[in-house]
C-alpha cells in the first residue's frame, strides 16, 4: 500500500463499560463535550423538533380523522388537499410521514409499557367495539369486513391506538427539543450536560401526563383510550419508544444483508439491536431504508451553524443525510443518558454506599445493553 | 497538408510551451497544451469529413523526398484502418492532457505528452518504412521519461524495463525492414506490398517472424509482456490511458500493416500457429488478471489478454475479421482508456487501488456512485455485453476468426468470459459491501470518508462511456470508415489460402460469401445477395487490384 488518506486515520478505541459509569457517576456526558458536538446536537435536534412536530400532528390526524379509513389516500394531508399539495406529495420533496409509520409500527411490533398491555386486555374491547359498530353502521363493507373476520378492525384500532400515543409523545418531545433550541439560541445552554438535563427536565415534567385517545363518529365521542386506563407519559410512551426505538429497532435493507436462516437476526426480539443507538449511519440513500427518509426530512430544516459546521468536512454538503445521521445519532445518545438520569433509583451523588451500590448496579445494565451500540464511536467522531 | 497537420500542430505546440520565454505556471502549460490538442482534434474532425469512405486507397498522400540516398522519404497517407487510430490518438492525448493536473515541472511534461501525440500519429500515418520507424522510435522518449519523472514508488526500475524491451523490439523492426531493402535489392524503403516478390518463402518468413516479435513486444503478447503490467502500475493515469488506449496499438497496427501487409503469404502459412499463440495471450492475461490484487495490473493483464483477440483476427485474414482487428483496436483503446482512466480516478480519491484494502466504494454519499457506476459499465463492455462496443468488436472479431481457426477462436471466447470473471471480482470487492477500509497495517476495518469528486474527473470517463454506447448501439458508425480498406486489405493469394483451408465447405459458396462481405458494408451483406450475387463476385474479383496504385 502506498501512501495515503486511509492510513491516517485509525480504528476508533475501544471504551469499556467501566469508564461510562465512572463518567456518568461523576457527572460527565456519555458524549464528550466538545463545542462541535454541542453545535451537532442542538442543530440536528432543532431539526427533529420541526419534523416531528409535522410527524406528531399527522399522527394524530391520522388516528383521529382517519378513523378505521381502510383506503387512506389523503392520510398525509392533514385534511387540506389542494392540487399543489398533491403534486408536492407525488414529487416526493416532502416531509416522508412514512418514516413516522415505520416507528410506530416497529413500537407495536415490540410492544412493552402500559399501552400494549392495555390494548391486549379485556378494557380495549369493550372500548372499541362501540366505535367499529358505529363505524359499521355507516359503512356496509366495514360492517361485512367485520363480520367476516372480526379481528380485523380491532387490530386496526390498536395501530390507532399507536398512531396516537407516538403522536402524542413526539408532541412533547418535539416541543421539549424546540424549547432547547431556542435556549441554545439565547445563549443558556454551553454544555452537553446542559443539554441532557434540559432534556431531562423536560421528561420529568411530562412524565406523568396522561395518554388519553378518543374518535368523534358521527358526532359522538368514543374513547379507545380513556383517561381512567391511567396511562401516562413516561412509563407507556416513552418508556418502550426507548427501548424499541433507540435500542431494538428493525434491521433495514440497505448495503449489508442479513441471513436469518443463518441466525444472523436474533430469535429473541428483545435481543435485537439495529435501533438508533445501534444503527450504522452509512447504508442510506437507497430507496426504502427508514432512516434515510428521515435525514432527508431534517435536511430542510438544519440550522445554519450546523451546515456551516457541515460544510467544513470532506465532502461538504454532499453527504448530509451522513453527517445528519451521525449527529442524529449523537443526540439520541443524549437522549438516552437523560432517560437513564430521570430513571436513577438514587441521586448520582449520593453518599450512602448502599445507594452508590444500586446506582451502580443500575448504570452497569444500562451499559451492558449499549455495549454494541455506537457509543464507541461517537467519541472519535471529529473526521466528518 | 492536413496529415503533416495532425503531426506538426502538436510538435509546435511542445516547442512553444518548451521554450516560451517567459515563466509560465503549470495552469498555462495545461491550458497551451489543451489548446493545441484541441486544434488538433479539430484538424482530426476535418480529416474525418473529408475523408473518402468509398475509396480503399491510401488518402491525403504527402511525398517530400528527404534523404534519398537512405530510400527514407516523407511519405503520409491515411485509409481505413489508421483513420480510426488516428482519431482515437487524437482523442485520448486530449484527454489525457485533460486528466492531467498539478502535475511538477508543467514544462517538461505537456511538451512529452505532445510529442507522444505526434510521434504516434506519424507512426500511423507513415507511408515508408523508415519513416514510420523514426516515428515509432520517438515515441519511446517521451513516453520512458513521463513514466520515470512522474511515474510512481518503482518508476525507474518500471521505465528501463520498458525501454529495454521497446527499444528491442524497434531493433527487431530496424532489422527487419533492412532485410527487406536488402534482400528485395530495391533500397527502396516505401511501404509497397510487391517488395516482398522476389524474396524466398523462408527469407519471408523469417523477415516477418522479426516484425512479429518486434511488435509483439510492443502489442504485447505473451510471452513478450512483462513490461506492461509494471509500466502500468509506475505510470500515472494520464500516461496509463495514452499507453492503453493509443500506443499498444502501434503494435497491433504494425502488426496488421507489416506482417500482414507485406507479407501475406507468409503470414497466411503460419496463420493457424499464430492463432494459438492469440490464443495463449488470451488466456494467459485473463488468467493472470483475475489473480491480481492491483486494480491497474488487473486492468493492464487486460490488456494483455484484449490485446490477444487482435492476433487471432489478423490469423484468420479473411475481410471480416480484418474489420475485426480494427474495431477490437479502437473499442481496447476506448475500453482501457475509460478502466485506467477511472481507477486513476479511485486512486486519486482513496490512495490504494489494492483489491484487499477497498470496500463499498459505490457507497452513496460517501462513496464514488457515479465513477462505480461507470466502471460497472466499463466491466461491460470489456466483457462483450451486447449494447457496447466490446460487444461489436469482440463478435465481429469471433466471427471472422471462427471459420479458419475453429478450436482457437472457441478457446479465445473463453477469455471474454473471464473477463466477466475478474471484472465482477473486482467490482464487487472494490465497490460492494459496506463502504470501509482494511489496510494492512490496522487490524479491521475503519470508516472513510473520501474527498469530493469533481466534474473534473468524471467528464472524460462520461464521454468514453457514450462513445463505447453510441458505437455499440450503432457500429454502422464506425464500420463505414473502415470497411473499404478492410475488405480490400486481404489479397487474393491469402483468400485462395482461406478457401484452401476450409475443404469442407464448398468453395463457391464460401467465395459467393466473401465476395458479398468483402465488398459492401455488413448491413447490405442480406439484400445484395439475394439481389445480385453474379455482380457482386465480378466486383471481388477486382478487389486485390485495389492494391494496384502501390504497386
Amino acid at each position: 500500500m502506498t501512501t495515503t488518506s486511509i492510513t491516517q486515520l485509525q480504528p476508533a478505541p475501544v471504551y469499556s463499560s467501566a469508564e461510562y459509569v465512572e463518567r456518568l457517576i461523576s457527572g460527565g456526558t456519555l458524549l464528550p463535550n466538545t463545542p462541535e458536538n454541542l453545535k451537532e446536537v442542538v442543530g440536528v435536534l432543532k431539526a427533529y423538533g420541526v419534523v416531528l412536530d409535522a410527524y406528531a400532528i399527522n399522527l394524530q390526524y391520522i388516528a383521529n380523522h382517519q378513523f378505521l379509513n381502510l383506503i387512506p389516500i389523503f392520510k398525509y394531508f392533514d385534511g387540506e388537499i389542494t392540487p399543489e399539495k398533491v403534486i408536492k406529495h407525488l414529487w416526493h420533496n416532502r416531509i416522508n410521514y412514512e418514516y413516522a409509520e415505520y416507528v410506530m409500527r416497529t413500537m407495536m411490533w415490540h410492544g412493552g409499557g402500559g399501552l400494549d398491555a392495555y390494548l391486549d386486555s379485556e378494557d380495549f374491547w369493550a372500548c372499541c367495539a362501540p366505535a367499529i359498530q358505529a363505524k359499521a353502521r355507516r359503512n356496509p363493507i366495514l360492517f361485512a369486513f367485520n363480520k367476516l373476520f372480526p379481528e380485523y378492525l380491532p387490530e386496526q384500532v390498536r395501530q390507532l391506538a399507536y398512531y396516537s400515543g407516538l403522536g402524542q409523545f413526539w408532541r412533547v418531545m418535539s416541543d421539549i427539543f424546540m424549547d432547547l433550541s431556542e435556549q441554545y439560541e439565547q445563549g443558556n445552554i454551553k454544555s452537553i450536560n446542559a443539554v441532557v438535563e434540559f432534556v431531562k427536565a423536560g421528561l420529568v415534567a411530562d412524565a406523568a401526563r396522561p395518554i388519553t385517545y378518543s374518535v368523534t363518529i358521527g358526532g359522538t365521542p368514543y374513547d379507545i383510550i380513556p383517561p381512567s386506563i391511567g396511562l401516562t407519559f413516561l412509563p407507556d410512551t416513552a418508556v418502550p419508544y426507548v427501548e424499541s426505538i433507540f435500542f431494538r429497532g428493525t434491521p433495514f435493507f440497505g448495503t449489508v444483508s442479513y441471513n436469518a436462516q443463518a441466525q444472523q437476526i436474533p430469535i429473541d426480539q428483545a435481543q435485537f439491536g439495529y435501533g438508533a443507538l445501534f444503527a450504522d449511519p452509512l447504508p442510506i440513500g437507497g430507496a426504502g431504508i427508514p432512516p434515510t427518509l428521515l435525514m432527508q426530512d431534517m435536511r430542510h430544516y438544519v440550522p445554519d451553524y450546523l451546515t456551516e459546521l457541515y460544510e467544513t468536512s470532506v465532502r461538504g454538503q454532499d453527504d448530509v443525510r451522513v453527517q445528519l445521521s451521525q449527529s442524529f445519532q449523537k443526540s439520541m445518545f443524549c437522549v438516552t443518558e437523560a432517560a437513564v438520569r430521570g430513571l436513577m433509583p438514587y441521586p448520582a451523588d449520593t453518599a450512602d454506599p448502599k445507594e452508590r451500590v444500586l446506582n451502580q448496579d443500575y448504570l452497569n445494565g444500562w451499559m451492558k445493553r449499549l455495549t454494541e451500540s455506537r457509543l464507541d464511536v461517537v467519541q472519535s467522531h471529529s473526521d466528518n | 497538408m492536413i496529415l503533416s497537420a495532425l503531426i506538426l500542430i502538436p510538435l509546435i505546440g511542445a516547442l512553444l510551451i518548451g521554450v516560451w520565454p517567459t515563466a509560465v505556471d503549470s495552469n498555462q502549460v495545461r491550458r497551451g497544451a489543451l489548446i493545441t490538442l484541441a486544434v488538433n482534434l479539430v484538424v482530426t474532425i476535418v480529416l474525418i469529413t473529408q475523408f473518402d469512405i468509398s475509396n480503399p486507397d491510401f488518402q491525403f498522400i504527402e511525398q517530400l523526398n528527404w534523404i534519398e540516398a537512405l530510400g527514407l522519404t516523407y511519405s503520409l497517407g491515411v485509409d481505413g484502418i489508421s483513420l480510426p487510430l488516428v482519431v482515437i490518438n487524437s482523442l485520448l492525448c486530449f484527454v489525457s492532457v485533460y486528466i492531467s493536473n498539478e502535475v511538477k515541472r508543467p514544462r517538461l511534461y505537456y511538451p512529452m505528452l505532445l510529442l507522444i501525440a505526434s510521434a504516434v500519429a506519424g507512426a500511423f500515418l507513415a507511408q515508408n518504412l523508415l519513416l514510420f520507424f523514426l516515428f515509432y522510435e520517438l515515441e519511446l522518449i517521451p513516453l520512458y521519461l513521463l513514466i520515470a519523472i512522474w511515474g510512481g514508488a518503482r518508476r525507474g526500475y518500471a521505465a528501463t524495463k520498458f525501454l529495454i524491451y521497446t527499444a528491442f523490439s524497434g531493433a527487431l523492426i530496424l532489422a527487419a525492414f533492412l532485410g527487406l531493402a536488402l534482400l528485395s535489392e530495391t533500397g527502396s524503403f516505401d511501404y509497397n506490398p510487391s517488395l516482398v516478390q522476389g524474396l524466398t518463402m523462408f527469407q519471408q518468413t523469417l523477415l516477418m517472424g522479426f516484425l512479429l516479435i518486434g511488435f509483439g513486444i510492443k502489442i504485447p503478447l505473451v510471452p513478450f509482456h512483462t513490461w506492461l503490467p509494471d509500466a502500468h502500475v509506475e505510470a500515472s493515469t494520464p500516461i496509463s490511458v495514452l499507453l492503453a488506449g493509443v500506443l499498444l496499438k502501434l503494435g497491433t497496427y504494425g502488426v496488421l500493416r507489416f506482417c500482414v501487409g507485406l507479407f501475406p503469404e507468409a503470414w497466411m502459412k503460419i496463420a493457424p500457429l499464430l492463432a494459438w499463440w492469440a490464443v495463449v495471450s488470451v488466456l494467459y492475461g485473463s488468467l493472470a488478471a483475475i489473480a491480481q490484487t492491483d486494480m491497474k495490473k488487473m486492468v493492464a493483464y487486460s490488456s494483455v489478454g484484449h490485446m490477444g483477440y487482435i492476433l487471432l483476427a489478423a490469423s484468420a485474414a479473411n475481410p471480416l475479421s480484418i474489420l475485426g482487428t480494427v474495431l477490437q483496436m479502437v473499442s481496447h483503446g476506448l475500453i482501457s482508456a475509460l478502466m485506467f482512466l477511472l481507477v486513476g480516478v479511485v486512486y486519486k480519491k482513496t490512495g490504494t487501488r489494492d483489491l484487499n484494502v477497498l470496500r463499498g466504494l459505490m457507497a452513496p454519499e460517501r462513496g464514488l456512485p457515479f465513477i462505480g457506476s461507470l466502471m460497472v459499465l466499463g466491466a461491460m463492455a470489456s466483457a462483450g455485453i451486447p449494447g457496447m462496443m466490446g460487444f461489436i468488436s469482440e463478435f465481429i472479431v469471433f466471427r471472422g476468426s471462427f471459420e479458419s481457426h475453429a478450436p482457437q477462436t472457441l478457446l479465445c471466447m473463453v477469455g471474454s468470459g473471464l473477463t466477466a470473471v475478474y471484472f465482477l471480482l473486482m467490482i464487487n470487492r472494490v465497490f460492494f459491501g459496506r463502504l470501509t477500509a482494511a489496510p494492512d497495517d490496522v487490524g479491521g476495518t475503519i470508516e472513510v470518508t473520501l474527498p469530493k469528486v469533481s466534474w473534473r474527473d468524471r467528464v472524460p470517463a462520461l464521454l468514453l462511456v457514450l462513445i463505447i454506447f453510441a458505437f455499440g448501439l450503432q457500429p454502422e458508425w464506425m464500420t463505414r470508415w473502415v470497411e473499404s480498406t478492410t475488405t480490400s486489405f486481404v489479397p487474393g493469394a491469402m483468400r485462395a489460402a482461406t478457401l484452401v483451408s476450409q475443404p469442407s465447405i464448398s468453395q463457391s459458396s464460401i467465395s459467393q460469401f466473401q465476395t458479398t462481405q468483402s465488398t459492401k458494408p455488413l448491413q447490405q451483406v442480406a439484400t445484395k445477395q439475394h439481389n445480385e450475387p453474379k455482380a457482386e463476385t465480378i466486383s471481388s474479383e477486382s478487389t486485390p487490384l485495389a492494391f494496384a496504385p502501390l504497386l
